[in-house]
């Protein structure tokens, strides 16, 4: 793998900043002997890194045994099989800042193990995102959030351009607000062969994609003292954005089943005019073996609701460690060695959203020199989405559950069973008995 | 004595060649439903161990006669059953009598006949998954490409085609058994009382009616209650096709429960609906093992 | 034309007919099978790519780990665990089920009737009701993430159906035969496996595949009581080609033919016996 020179400098000066912590040696401590037991997220973006590990274990002298290697969902019923059967024989687990609050209290409060210098090089809101009660349960690996990919030459087409302006009154350009965003994928789409823009349908991801559009109308999902606020007007008018497009036909007709996956794949098949994604996929739109649209992909922030607010529904990947953990030194140094500079670059080069401060500039400059201006763009939009618009959803043990509320009453409006009103009334009745039984209220 | 001994070696005997069954079944089987019949009277959360130990009485159970959701998957359950066990029935029965009916070359054909068998339920679920995608699935694009529609039709998400498209796919995996079930009772009906009713001019539906349908419904009754034993595997199915969405259209019992017990991490409530599931399951399979003793009687051929 | 002739001509004309018929079910297996030698951005192309422009064995070289590809996926131990897993459960079965059968053929006792009603119900516990006190006792045991684990469950799933085709089977013998040969100086034991064993080994043969089958195909409960390659089955290697935002399709393809080949090999193998045994077994019983 080639390196520039300044990302291997940089490198060993993060290196060097971390280990200053830990006296003058540079290394991770010494645990000869030991074995460390670890269930990893697994699948193909997550991968490149754990071939990593062994640089680690070569430098503490300790072995690493991964039990488990399983998609985030597998890995969600494990770890809560293991919490119900009292298994917890293992230090360091793969976690996301939306499933966390889940887990109660199961994972130590790393701030009593990884010193304040460490943890200054990550990103302060990322960090924040990962803190439950007041406690940091999870040390970032890599964030996401969305923005809106749209394909480039639909914009730089002069007719386009001119009929657009004649039919809406203002200038084609890549789309600043929903209602923007409403407009064109209207102008664009031909079904069922071309579509103006396309949204998961179901699980936590289209509650996700209302709850951040519902931020972006001015809403909010719970009151102050926890009662579900979220069929509000506002909410009525970030369901709606939803509902008008698939009534109009402009999505693909099949996004009530839609999952990542599908939207990922429907954009890179060059169907789709514009599609709100997260940044791994970046990459991949533009590569010219997989998608069919290289080359024509353009960026911009996600755009504005009527409230001002962008959508900045975010999340992370991150690592814990187990209060029942039998070397919690040890799987301290494990989870800061695959956090460090140098690792996340790994990562980084691959389109995945780094967490620490250092590695964002490392990474656009080593895109730019590279001549992948492309990346470059990406990084940098995504660098002031994720300082300026990033948000996660409440970090309560109980939003999976009231997303499994949520969903599919979103799902009733888009299919036409309930009105968008109807439909948030029925979701926050059982929401709100979900919280009153959790004892919120 | 010597008789004795012979007596009580015939009554021991059959105990001893079924302790191993029942042992397995008690402790693989009983043991755990016992379990989770506890939980289901309790609050229990997977998140929070400690709520096992708190006693609610009947609470889950009472809480399910106002869950419209879960009676509604209930219904849905029913219905599933009920048209997907009938559809296979009739290919199964279509596909044997045909194959029944050739003089050579069948061994190829019942092979070929086997083949869905091969496939894992979670593996059938993902191929009509993208079979039926509405963008870039086969199945559109074949009609599409025969100019059959000018557009996507939503599989997965229309009211009625997403219960079509899981019946489809579980009919596809599971019409094989029937047919190698009812091909076998086929085979083994004698074929001299059919040469006679067509001599005397009977057409072929009242030859069907009268002579191989009779003999064929313990054969019928039994695959009815072997595929009721294990209809539950459709879960794999339908989990994967749609998750029981849209809206809930797809919704089983099963799904539902996975998602109350596993994602929601409320096992006792889970555990309350698994249970009035399984009682849904028993009602199936003792229905068609009581007609299946009927009909045996029938025949003569029971003890 | 002369009468064989005729008769001739038509029983190619069936059979080409319900060969026909028979490939037209078999399409949605076969699109997999085809799949399986394709690129992903063929197979999910639009507009759709109806005659594959090339045919390439990348998907399975992807899954061993040959070429350019990231990570292998550990196939080997997937597929030593399910043929040990399987074919072990699926024998201790059959010896449980002849066992099993043989007491309810030969013998009258009390309770006979609910007592083979009640070990077929056994087996309509939907799976998900089992899966997490299966969990918490396996973990107490210490049997998680083990072929033992496994294995048990899989013989407790096929037990049932076992016992009912097997005990069908010996109802077909006729008991004289056995009587006979204890009359010249056989145990039961002996007459057994001299005289009904050899007589039912069709129907045995019938319920081997259909428990092989199931222990092969399993998923639900493997994901819950699998973890690591360990014990982890081909079926639940499946689940290795998804992650939070993909499904390899290709690559899952190829990885289905792997499960499916040696199960269709097995099958036709042991196909005469099938039929025959289901034949004799079932109508009685």
């Amino acid at each position: 793998m080639k390196r520039s020179f300044k990302a291997l400098t940089l490198g060993v000066s993060a290196v060097a900043l971390i280990a200053g912590a830990a006296a003058a040696e540079m290394d991770y401590g010494s645990f000869d002997g030991y074995t460390l037991r670890v269930k990893l997220i697994g699948g193909a973006q997550y991968e490149p890194l754990y071939a990593e590990i062994g640089e680690w274990e070569e430098m503490t002298g300790a072995t690493v045994q991964i039990l488990s290697r399983q998609n985030h969902f597998e890995l969600d019923r494990e770890i809560k099989q293991d919490i119900a059967a009292g298994t917890l024989n293992w230090c360091v687990g793969s976690n996301h800042t939306s499933f966390a609050p889940q887990y109660g209290n199961i994972y130590t409060d790393l701030r009593e193990l990884i010193s304040e210098d460490v943890l200054a090089e990550f990103v302060p809101l990322v960090l924040e995102h990962s803190t439950v009660g007041g406690r940091l349960v999870q040390l970032p690996r890599h964030s996401d959030v969305s923005n809106l990919f749209y394909i480039r030459s639909l914009y730089e087409d002069e007719e386009n351009a001119a009929a657009f302006e004649a039919e809406y009154g203002y200038p084609l350009a890549p789309p600043e607000t929903w209602e923007q965003v409403r407009d064109q994928a209207m102008f664009f789409a031909d079904p069922p062969n071309f579509f103006g823009t396309q949204f998961v349908g179901r699980d936590e991801a289209i509650t996700g994609r209302f709850y951040e559009m519902l931020v972006a109308e001015g809403g909010q999902l719970f009151t102050d003292d926890w009662e579900p606020a979220f069929n509000s007007e506002a909410g009525v008018r970030a369901l709606s954005w939803f509902v008008d497009l698939y009534d109009a036909g402009v999505v693909p007709a099949g996004v009530p089943n839609y999952l990542w996956d599908d939207t990922g794949l429907g954009f890179a098949s060059g169907s789709v005019a514009l599609n709100l994604d997260w940044a791994g996929w970046a990459a991949f739109f533009n590569d010219e073996d997989e998608s069919a649209i290289a080359g024509d992909v353009g960026v911009t922030r996600a755009p504005m609701g009527s409230a001002g607010l962008r959508t900045g529904w975010s999340g992370s990947h991150t690592f814990s460690i187990t209060e029942t953990c039998d070397n919690k030194e040890a799987a301290a140094s494990f989870i800061t060695f695959l956090t460090d500079h140098d690792r996340q670059m790994v990562e980084a080069r691959r389109g995945l959203l780094p967490t620490r401060t250092a590695v964002w500039d490392t990474a656009m400059g080593e895109f730019r020199e590279a001549g992948d201006d492309f990346l470059a763009e990406v990084f940098e939009t995504f660098q002031t989405s994720m300082t300026e618009d990033a948000f996660t959803p409440p970090l309560i043990a109980e939003w999976i559950e009231v997303s499994n509320e949520l969903w599919p009453r979103l799902q009733s409006a888009m299919v036409g069973d309930m009105s968008p009103q109807d439909a948030l009334d029925k979701a926050a009745r059982e929401a709100l008995i979900i919280m009153e039984d959790a004892g919120y209220r | 004595m010597f008789r004795a001994i012979r007596t009580r070696q015939t009554t021991l005997a059959p105990l001893v060649l079924l302790l191993p069954a029942f042992t397995v079944m008690l402790f693989v089987v009983a043991m755990p439903l016992a379990f989770s019949f506890y939980t289901s009277l309790t609050p229990y959360r997977l998140t929070r161990p400690e709520s096992i130990e708190i006693y609610i009485g009947a609470r889950n159970y009472i809480r399910l006669w106002d869950n419209a959701a879960f009676w509604a998957a209930f219904w849905r359950t029913i219905l599933f059953l009920a048209i997907a066990l009938n559809v296979e029935l009739l290919l199964g029965l279509g596909i044997a009598l045909l194959i029944n009916k050739l003089t050579w070359g069948q061994r190829t054909l019942r092979t070929i006949m086997m083949f869905p068998m091969m496939f894992s339920p979670i593996l059938v679920g993902f191929q009509f998954k993208f079979i039926f995608n509405d963008n870039i699935g086969i199945v559109n694009n074949a009609l599409q490409s025969l100019g059959l529609i000018d557009r996507a039709i939503p599989w997965l998400v229309d009211a009625q085609l997403a219960m079509f498209s899981i019946i489809v796919a579980e009919v596809w995996m599971s019409t094989s058994i029937f047919a190698i079930l009812l091909l076998a009772g086929l085979l083994a009906m004698p074929r001299d009382p059919i040469e006679a009713a067509r001599v005397d001019g009977c057409n072929s539906w009242q030859v069907f009616r009268h002579i191989p349908l009779p003999f064929l419904m313990p054969f019928i009754f039994i695959a009815m209650t072997i595929r009721s034993l294990d209809v539950a595997r459709a879960y794999d199915i339908v989990h994967v096709m749609t998750g029981g969405g849209p809206a809930g259209r797809t919704e089983l019992l099963w799904t539902l429960i996975a998602r109350v017990g596993y994602n929601n991490a409320r096992m006792g409530e889970a555990n309350a609906m698994a249970y009035v599931s399984t009682l849904l399951s028993i009602a199936f399979t003792v229905f068609f093992f009581r007609k299946l003793m009927a009909a045996r009687r029938y025949m003569g051929g029971a003890e | 034309m002369s009468r064989a002739v005729r008769q001739r001509v038509q029983a190619v004309a069936l059979w080409i007919a319900t060969f026909l018929l028979m490939v037209i079910m078999c399409i949605p297996g076969l699109w997999v099978v085809l799949s399986a030698f394709r690129p992903n951005r063929e197979i999910l192309a639009r507009p759709p790519v109806w005659v594959p422009e090339r045919l390439t064995f990348n998907n399975f070289a992807k899954i061993f780990g040959l070429g350019d590809a990231q990570v292998a996926i550990p196939v080997g131990s997937y597929f030593m665990n399910s043929v040990v897993i399987a074919l072990t459960s699926t024998f201790v079965a059959l010896v449980i089920g002849m066992a099993g059968g043989y007491a309810f053929a030969r013998f009258r006792f009390r309770f006979k009737n609910s007592l083979f009603l009640s070990l077929m119900l056994f087996r309509t516990v939907p799976g998900i009701a089992l899966s997490l006190p299966l969990f918490m006792l396996w973990s107490r045991l210490g049997i998680i993430d083990t072929q033992m684990g496994l294995i048990i469950v899989y013989i407790a799933l096929n037990v049932p159906f076992t016992i009912w085709l097997i005990d069908g089977f010996f109802r077909q013998i006729p008991m004289s035969l056995s009587e006979a040969a204890q009359v010249d100086g056989c145990t039961r034991w002996q007459a057994f496996w001299k005289i009904e064993f050899p007589l039912a080994k069709g129907g045995i043969a019938a319920a081997g595949v259909f428990a092989f089958l199931t222990s092969w195909n399993e998923y639900a409960l493997a994901a819950q009581l699998t973890r690591s390659t360990d014990s982890k089955t081909l079926p639940v290697g499946l689940m290795d080609f998804t992650a939070q935002f993909t499904i390899d399709w290709a690559g899952m393809s190829a990885m289905a033919v792997i499960i499916i080949v040696p199960a269709l090999i097995l099958t036709f193998l042991v196909q005469k016996h099938l039929i025959r045994g289901l034949t004799f077994g079932g109508v009685k019983g």
